[in-house]
């Protein structure tokens, strides 16, 4: 089953039409904790019950890809003391809004980029290491060592739970990295601070993000090049920018990071979130076969305008899960693969990943996966 | 004398060289209060014109964003030269961002935007528990009570919210406006808001229209 499953998405990477559309879909940790019933904290602190809880979710949800990926676990943001991944009351681990550079550090920053990272930006990000140097060489290690318990679990898991279910060979998670606008924007400045800088001191931040590219293209190369195993980009800040200032100062540098990581063998796997319906002529400009999953937006112009040099994914809106009956749930399912599956390049997907139990019915998710598992054969 | 209009569209225009230049002038000329009042009102007009833009997907977030900072700078500047009885405030509004939701960037845009309309904005900050709500609204006694959040979670707790503001006999006395990515007409329904929205302009016009 995992052959005939990663030839389904071979297939697709390498143009041709495959069997059937390839199911990719995953819900978030919390989502498979509030489904196995445990405590959301505990158990994200206590991941000794991650194997179980995962297995539920593999168990009961179809997908040609394992559907649960966990990798930012609470232990090490804790022991850095993190101010920009941080747990909120009820036990979900959120990016609140952080400067890590002033205003007036730009100059640093873009004269270089790492020393400042490491001088001044980590730790306003992280107070432990916002102390003298034995302390803060402590808790990095800790926090290391705990990074490394964490993922080096998880990722057994994942391998375990890849055997036991037979999912395909392929990872679209094999590497991670950010657009250099997202990077300074999300971990530099923040939303607030980018917003005002691009009006204020738009050629230092022009300058920043042109600081930032080489360190986002070494983030994201994987130690091997592999067509079948994508580098994960979730873009975030181009749809609340105006057209012309997306294209001065987010695209060049994007565009720059996605060709780059191409060019050294390693395919993007693009999280479109929210409306890129002004951006579609740019997208289609990145090398062929970028995949790109849409959380909103027009699936038939999507498909019209990057159909037949990218690979295209998501559309499919979790909301009507949660309030559509079942028979509304397939017969979207069936509306949107009839536009997107013709000529292949598709990935069945959701918009977005469900993050708690009750954003969806999961009667409603499990038939409309059963359903594209059954009927999307070409 | 400044004029008005100018100042309105330069506003507008998000040009804020040119609003802080005028109004350090203005503020040179040390003017009565009737006239700061009535650049105030040109500042606020201004503001409206950026809802309107945004409406036409001229301006998107973070040109809000930057409106709101472009808003305070011209008011601190003016705050010199505004007098006391000029800061006639046309309702009260108790914000927040509901319990177990960190992200503010939405509620601060209404914020900021319901500000510059005349509104008193008691805002209670991110992850704001139901009891927080209701003592508040018992203390303050505003006229509208406004919710906001980004995940989906966020919904549950604005019901919980509503659900505490009758459970404590306040939900008729205040209208509920809930804000951010996952509203929608039938969420509003379910938690029981008086109205829902995912644009702070038109919400603050929602907000107006029950002050009037």
């Amino acid at each position: 089953m995992a052959r005939e499953r990663t030839q389904l998405f071979r297939d697709v990477i390498d143009g041709n039409i495959p069997k059937r559309v390839p199911v990719c879909v995953s819900f978030s940790i919390e989502f498979a904790i509030q489904y196995a019933g445990k405590n959301l904290a505990e158990a994200q602190w206590d991941t000794g019950q991650l194997e179980e809880i995962f297995d539920q979710i593999c168990r009961d949800f179809y997908s040609d890809l394992l559907p649960v990926n966990a990798f930012r676990f609470p232990s090490f943001y804790k022991l850095l003391g993190a101010r920009n991944f941080v747990m909120s009351s009820n036990g979900f681990l959120q990016h609140p809004e952080v400067e890590g550079l002033l205003q007036e550090e730009y100059d640093d920053f873009i004269a270089s980029p790492y020393n400042c990272i490491i001088e001044k930006i980590l730790p306003r990000l992280y107070t432990e290491l916002d102390t003298d140097a034995a302390t803060r060489a402590l808790a990095l290690a800790k926090a290391f060592k705990a990074f490394h318990d964490e993922m080096g679990n998880a990722v057994m898991i994942y391998g375990r739970l890849n055997q036991k279910y037979g999912y395909a060979d392929i990872n679209l998670f094999a590497g991670f990295t950010e657009a250099p606008f997202d990077f300074v924007a999300d971990q530099l400045r923040g939303f607030k601070g980018i917003s005002t800088d691009i009006r204020r001191v738009p050629d230092k931040v022009e300058a920043a993000v042109d600081a930032a590219t080489p360190l986002m293209i070494k983030a994201g190369l994987q130690p091997f090049a592999s067509k079948y195993n994508a580098t994960f980009i979730p873009l975030h800040m181009a749809p609340f920018m105006r057209t012309k200032d997306f294209e001065r100062f987010y695209w060049p540098s994007f565009k720059k990071l996605v060709d780059a990581l191409a060019e050294a063998g390693h395919p993007s796997y693009l999280f479109v979130e929210h409306d890129w319906m002004r951006y579609l002529d740019h997208l289609y400009e990145l090398p062929a076969g970028t995949i790109m999953r849409f959380e909103y937006g027009d699936p038939k112009l999507v498909k019209e305008k990057l159909g037949d040099k990218h690979i295209i994914s998501g559309f499919y809106p979790v909301a009507l899960l949660k309030t559509g009956t079942r028979q509304q749930c397939i017969d979207k399912a069936k509306e949107i693969i009839d536009i997107l599956a013709p000529g292949g390049r598709y990935i069945f997907d959701f918009d977005k990943v469900p993050i708690t139990l009750d954003s969806l019915n999961v009667e409603n998710a499990r038939a409309v996966l059963d359903y594209v598992a059954a009927n999307a054969g070409y | 004398m400044l004029d008005l209009q100018a100042l309105t569209k330069a506003v507008g225009d998000l040009n804020e060289q040119q609003v802080l230049a005028m109004l350090k002038e203005f503020v040179a000329t040390n003017p009565g209060n009737e006239e700061t009042v009535a650049v105030v009102n040109a500042c606020q007009q201004g503001m409206a014109i950026v809802g309107e833009l945004f409406d036409q997907k001229e301006y998107f977030v973070g040109d809000l964003i930057f409106a709101g900072e472009l808003l305070s700078s011209a008011i601190d500047i003016l705050k010199p030269v505004l007098g006391g009885e000029s800061t006639v405030t046309v309702g009260k509004i108790v914000l927040g961002t509901v319990e177990g939701d960190l992200h503010d960037i939405g509620k601060n845009i209404f914020k900021n935007m319901a500000e510059a309309a005349g509104f008193e904005v008691i805002d209670l900050g991110i992850d704001v528990p139901a009891a927080t709500f209701v003592e508040k609204v018992k203390e303050i006694k505003p006229e509208i009570v406004g919710m906001s959040g980004v995940l989906t979670l966020a919904l549950d707790s604005m019901k919980k919210t509503v659900d505490e503001l009758k459970t404590a006999g306040l939900r008729d006395g205040v209208k509920v406006i809930i804000g951010g990515n996952p509203v929608t007409e039938e969420a509003c329904r379910v938690i029981g808001a008086d109205a829902f929205t995912t644009n702070a302009a038109e919400g603050v016009k929602i907000c107006q229209g029950w002050v009037k």
